[in-house]
Parts: structure tokens; C-alpha cells; sequence
């Protein structure tokens, strides 16, 4: 059965299908999988890398530099992927509904995504400037105690890089919420309306769970993109002031690319890959398992 | 079952198949095919001189070597450091980059990434009269030359004539004179010393050579950046005791600043003093740059023979250049006099050049200065990272930043550096 439907797909069919998958093999997954070797080894880019079994991972243990980037990476992951969900959610129901001038403020909104996160990088190093638009307008309103150097202080730097990457995300995460309530069935809307449901007991209870397909775009888009942070953080910090603001991908290509330590850097991305492994598994079981319910 | 045990079987022979493929490859790109394209190929020039002035005057040298095409690729300097092993290490390589001599080319020579250049040094080669302490920089670990120098400059501490003027202070020539000059330059509500250490934290490196010269000696600074001596021991905690005194008069703004940056509030007399390498004059801004003087850092200990900071510049071949003739005929040509004297004056730096047969005189009395400080030193050391490693420095950029924000905290930073220095010494 199986044997006569395989027969039935054309040659041709096979080739289009067969010259990709070798593409892929051979350019992503074989480097892919060379990563996790290499984790295992000493290399410095030349000659034959040295095998050194779990030494890299053991150093990792008790690299402070390490735990700190892993933790930032955590706080990373929640605080961008809760704030530019939670903006953007709030940005597409407010602009949902047409009226005057709501196009202006989608475009105006999605604006920052046009740019490159090294552009964005730069334009809010200029408003972190110790006589930047931030703390001038600080000043202005007569908060000058809360004036600081944003980006040279280890206890805001990270945040401060957060807000600026936010800022540009959040555009992205409201069109695919607009495109998602585009999709939501407006009659059932107005029918929980006429039984009598409150605003945010239609949105909870009607519109949410419409949303459902969305969300998953969503989820999956935002940890990716959380984890693979690097270019706003390089171009604002590098990681800096001594490590305080340092992600698990930018103490990487630090380990990795300048210092040409490709087994350590590639332990790590072992562990980003692992770390993006459980968010993702998590929660597609727990997706799963409310299909089933429902 | 045998079926889909002989599939495995097959598919395991093609892995084995595409891995004896690959090692096949491996030796026909390992094998050394140097006559292929010589001479006829375009030369590749990878360069770190990203600030407009530097990177005009590189174009027009470039633009009159007329034996190959240069193809002169410009990349933002703190790139280009980041990349430089990338760069070095890729299949196709660039042919010539500019970088720095001393440990840090040696670093890379001792990886197999340098051509050696030796015969440029001999005979009537381009390099041949130059000084023996540039030869001594630019040798590797092995007694080859892996480096061609092309200029060099100083470090002191900048400041404006006129500034000094106003604030009725003269240049100071031992600490307390230094200490007593920054506290009333402060009395005037104006920032002593300005240091751009944001996206630039290496710069914080500069008091704490300076210091350690002063201080410890020039034997012992290089020792100490070898790993012979430990970076918490006593004498370096010595070293940051003084550092200590600084913080007071720092501009706290510079922790957010590029050295460039930093720059800024010095022209505008916001600023008293900068200590920083020569090419701080490529930063004022035109109508300041008469107004621009410097002075030694003063003497700490007079029994100390002084030493300055004096990193040299120039250019080095990749190991794997495709055209190894060419690359050392654009070598020759860029370390030649008329070419450095053109690139000096065209860049407007105070850099000097390290071909004698380049005539100084009509450079400008700066440069004059800055020859007769280097000549009047006993030793010679480059920078921290020059003398050590760009992994070092990290090491470095981390403590001393750190330090300036917590100067309390300074055993467990040194504790601190000295573990994550003993590391990278290490590997």
C-alpha cells in the first residue's frame, strides 16, 4: 500500500524534496551536531581539536562569568518575552477597532522593526547618554535623584538594553496580534456582549481562546528571539560594565570568536540550545495537553 | 529485518564515504599551491585605521602603490580586534592587516597565522635600518620577523595651554605636584581628569601601566603581564593605592563615554587633563589643536629609571596569503620613508615615524616634544594589551572598571583579576 503510493510520487517530486533535505544535512545540521562535539574538546581553530571529555562543561560550574550570563539569559527570556507580549497584545486590542489615524500609529509602532538592532542599539545609547534625552527629561520633570548613567551602571545596564529592545519588538508582537484578531469570529463578540459579558470578561473568555494559534506563533517567535539576542547587547554594552549586562550569546561569541576558544564557546551553546529545548518543550506539553482538554 | 539491516549498513558505508571525501579535500586544501594566481591576483589590505583622517591618509598611500591592485578594506576598529582571529584563521585570508607589534603579533605568529618577513629585515630591505627595539618588537618567539613597523607615538598627559592658564596651574612633575594641580583644577568646579572608559574600558589600562611604571618599573610591568608576578600581590596593590588617589578626580561621566567621547569635554575646559596615547589629537576639534599640550606622567619614585608607553603600529602578512611576493612587495612599499611620511602628514596624527631616513624636522613642535620624551626614557614598554594579550586586557578592563565604580572593594577585585588571569595565561 505504502510501496504504490511512494511508486506514484514523480521523480522529479523526489529530487525537489531530496536536494534540499541535503542541503540542510550538510549546512546546518552537520555543523549543528559538530557543535556538540567540539564542546568536548580543547580547539583553538587550528589543527586537530584535543579531546578533554567533560572539562569544559565542569569549568562552566565555576566560571562566575558564566552563571551570571546564564542568569541574565533567564531574566533576559522572562522580562523580554513577558514585556513585548504584554505590550503588544495591549497595543492590538487598543488599535483593533478602525478609527481615525489608527493606521498612523500601527506604522508609527511597527516603525522600529524596519531598523537594524544595531541601529536601535545605537539611537538609545544616545538617549543613555549621561546628558541624554533620558536624564534631561528626568531633570526637566524634577527627578534628577533618579538620573544615572544607564548604561555604565551595573545595576541598570541590562534593563536599560531591555527597554531598547523591547521598544523595537513590541511592533512585531502587535501585527501578528492584529492578524490573529482579524481572525476572531466578531459575532461572537457581540453576542457575549448582548448576554451581558463585560469588557474584559469577553476578552478573557471569547476572544482569548481564539487566539490560541497566535499564540503559539507568538511563543515560539519571542523565545527564539530572546535567545538569540546579541546584536543590541554587543552594539550597546558588549556585555559591559564588566559583565553585568553579559548574555549567554554574547559571552559566546566572545569566548569563541575572540578568543578563539571554540570548545568552551561551543559548550555554552550547547547550553543555550538546551535552555531554548526546555522553554519550547514546556511548552508545547502544556499546548498539547490543553487540545486534549478541549 | 536483513532488509533494513543492509539499509543501515549502506548508509553508514556513504557517512564513511562523505567523511574519506572530506579528508581527501582537507589534503588538497592543505597542500601549499602558492604559484597559483601570484602576482596577477588583487592584494587584500584589511584595515583597523577606521577615523576619518587615518583611513583618507591609508587610501591615498594605498592609491599610490601601482605594482598589484590593493583592494583596502576599512572595518570600525573595536570589529576589527574582535575579528582579527577570524580573519587570520578563514580559508582566504586577507593578505596584509594593519595591527600592532610586540606580544600581540608574536601571539599570533606563535598560532601559524604570520608570514615571516624576515628578509625585509636584512640586507637593503625596507626594514633593514630600523631601530633594534622595533626589530626586538617585531620578532617572534621563533627569531623571525613576523611585523612590519611603520610609526609609533607616545602617551602623556594632554591637556589645553590656555585651561592652565585660566586655572593658574602649571604642569606638574612629581605626584604631589599632580595631586596638588588636580585638587585646584577641582576648586574651579571642573573635572581633573577625563577618561573615556564605556565602550572603550581598555582606556583605564593607561593609569594603571603609568602607574606601575612609575611605581614598580618597566622590568617588573612586563614581568607582571607575562604572569611571572601575581596581580594581587603587594606590589600591585601598591600600584592601586595611587590609582585610588585618581578616582576623586575623575569625570564620573567617562564611565559612559568612548575615549572619543571623552575628548569632548577637555576641548571645552570642562575637563582638565587627559592621559591618553598621541592620537588624541586627531580628535580636538581644529580650533583646539594649537591649544594641545602634554607632560610626562610624574615621577612616583625617583629611583625608578622612567619608562614610557610607546605602541607601535604597522602592518602584518597572513600565513595563508594567496600571494605571499606581493604581500611583501606591499610591505616593503608601505614601510618605506616617502610612504610613512605621506601617511603621517596626511592622517594629522602625532604619530612618528620609524624609518630614519624620514625628516622630522618640519614636523610639528608637538611631535617634536613627544620624540625627545621617548628619547629621554630608559625603557620602553607599549600597552597593556600590546604587552600582553586581547584576553589579558579583558582581565584588565573588567578590574580596573570595576574598581573605578568600587575602589573599597579592590583585594577582591585583584583576587578577582588574578584568577581570571591565571586562566587565560593558562590555556
Amino acid at each position: 500500500m505504502t510501496a504504490t503510493r511512494l511508486r506514484a510520487v514523480p521523480g522529479v517530486v523526489w529530487v525537489f524534496l531530496l536536494v534540499p533535505a541535503a542541503v540542510e544535512i550538510g549546512m546546518v545540521f552537520w555543523p549543528a551536531l559538530n557543535s556538540f562535539y567540539l564542546s568536548l574538546t580543547k580547539w583553538n581553530g587550528l589543527g586537530a581539536a584535543q579531546p578533554v571529555g567533560l572539562a569544559n562543561y565542569r569549568e562552566l560550574l565555576s566560571d562566575d562569568i558564566f552563571t551570571g550570563a546564564l542568569r541574565n539569559t533567564v531574566i533576559w527570556a522572562v522580562g523580554f518575552g513577558g514585556l513585548s507580549v504584554l505590550g503588544g497584545l495591549a497595543l492590538a486590542v487598543a488599535l483593533n477597532r478602525p478609527r481615525r489615524g489608527v493606521g498612523l500609529y500601527r506604522s508609527a509602532i511597527y516603525l522600529p522593526m524596519v531598523f537594524s538592532l544595531a541601529v536601535t542599539g545605537l539611537f538609545w545609547r544616545v538617549q543613555y547618554q549621561p546628558d541624554g534625552t533620558i536624564n534631561t527629561l528626568l531633570g526637566a520633570v524634577g527627578l534628577e535623584s533618579l538620573e544615572r548613567q544607564w548604561l555604565a551602571d551595573p545595576d541598570t545596564a541590562l534593563y536599560a538594553v531591555l527597554v531598547a529592545a523591547v521598544w523595537r519588538q513590541v511592533g512585531y508582537v502587535m501585527v501578528l496580534y492584529l492578524a490573529g484578531l482579524k481572525g476572531a469570529d466578531p459575532t461572537l463578540d457581540d453576542a457575549s456582549a448582548v448576554d451581558g459579558a463585560g469588557p474584559w470578561q469577553r476578552f478573557r473568555y471569547v476572544v482569548w481562546p481564539q487566539l490560541r494559534g497566535v499564540n503559539t506563533v507568538v511563543f515560539a517567535v519571542t523565545v527564539i528571539d530572546s535567545l538569540r539576542t546579541f546584536d543590541i547587547v554587543w552594539s550597546m554594552t558588549q556585555g559591559g560594565p564588566y559583565h553585568s549586562s553579559e548574555l549567554l550569546s554574547t559571552y559566546m561569541f566572545q569566548q569563541g570568536f575572540t578568543f578563539l576558544n571554540l570548545g568552551y564557546a561551543s559548550a555554552i551553546a550547547v547550553v543555550i540550545f538546551l535552555l531554548a529545548l526546555v522553554f519550547i518543550i514546556t511548552y508545547l506539553a502544556r499546548a498539547t495537553r490543553q487540545e486534549v482538554e478541549a | 529485518m536483513v532488509h533494513s539491516e543492509l539499509t543501515r549498513r549502506g548508509f553508514l558505508a556513504g557517512l564513511g564515504g562523505l567523511g574519506a571525501a572530506g579528508i581527501l579535500a582537507g589534503c588538497a586544501t592543505g597542500s601549499d599551491d602558492s604559484g597559483s594566481g601570484a602576482a596577477s591576483s588583487t592584494l587584500t589590505l584589511q584595515s583597523s585605521l577606521s577615523d576619518a583622517d587615518p583611513k583618507a591618509a591609508l587610501t591615498k598611500v594605498v592609491e599610490g602603490y601601482s605594482k598589484t591592485k590593493v583592494t583596502l578594506n576599512t572595518i570600525a576598529i573595536e570589529t576589527f580586534r574582535a575579528q582579527l582571529p577570524t580573519y587570520l584563521n578563514s580559508g582566504n585570508p586577507p593578505d596584509v592587516l594593519t595591527w600592532y607589534a610586540g606580544s600581540v603579533a608574536r601571539d599570533y605568529a606563535s598560532k601559524g597565522f604570520l608570514l615571516d618577513v624576515s628578509d625585509l629585515w636584512t640586507g637593503s630591505g625596507p626594514c633593514a635600518g630600523f631601530s633594534p627595539a622595533l626589530k626586538e618588537l617585531s620578532t617572534g618567539a621563533d627569531g623571525k620577523q613576523i611585523f612590519v613597523p611603520t610609526s609609533y607615538y607616545w602617551w602623556g598627559v594632554f591637556y589645553r595651554k590656555s585651561a592652565f592658564q585660566e586655572w593658574g596651574v602649571q604642569p606638574p612633575t612629581t605626584w604631589d605636584e599632580f595631586i596638588a594641580v588636580c585638587k585646584t583644577i577641582k576648586s574651579k568646579g571642573v573635572a581633573p581628569l577625563t577618561m573615556g572608559t564605556g565602550s572603550t574600558p581598555w582606556v583605564a589600562s593607561g593609569w594603571f601601566d603609568y602607574l606601575n611604571l612609575r611605581i614598580n618599573g618597566a622590568e617588573f610591568h612586563r614581568e607582571l603581564l607575562a604572569g611571572k608576578h601575581s596581580f594581587d600581590g603587594p606590589e600591585v596593590k601598591k600600584v592601586m593605592d595611587h590609582y585610588r588617589q585618581l578616582i576623586e578626580f575623575i569625570d564620573p561621566k567617562g564611565r559612559s563615554y568612548s575615549w572619543q567621547d571623552a575628548v569632548t569635554p577637555l576641548a571645552a575646559k570642562k575637563a582638565g587633563m587627559y592621559l591618553i596615547g598621541a592620537f588624541v589629537t586627531t580628535a580636538m576639534p581644529s580650533d583646539a589643536a594649537d591649544d594641545i599640550d602634554f607632560f610626562r606622567v610624574p615621577i612616583i619614585d625617583p629611583s625608578v629609571p622612567v619608562a614610557e608607553e610607546a605602541p607601535t603600529d604597522g602592518f602584518f602578512a597572513s600565513a595563508k596569503s594567496r600571494n605571499t611576493a606581493g604581500a611583501k612587495e606591499l610591505l616593503s612599499y608601505l614601510a618605506s620613508a616617502p610612504a610613512q611620511q605621506q601617511f603621517i602628514q596626511l592622517s594629522k596624527s602625532s604619530n612618528l615615524p620609524t624609518s630614519q631616513q624620514v625628516d622630522t624636522s618640519s614636523f610639528a613642535p608637538l611631535v617634536q616634544k613627544g620624540i625627545k620624551l621617548l628619547n629621554e626614557s630608559a625603557a620602553i614598554t607599549q600597552f597593556f594589551n600590546r604587552d600582553s594579550s586581547d584576553e589579558l586586557q579583558t582581565t584588565a578592563d573588567t578590574a580596573l572598571t570595576k574598581f573605578i565604580d568600587s575602589p573599597r572593594d579592590v583585594n577582591a577585585i585583584l583576587a578577582e583579576w588574578q584568577a581570571s588571569a591565571k586562566k587565560v595565561l593558562s590555556s
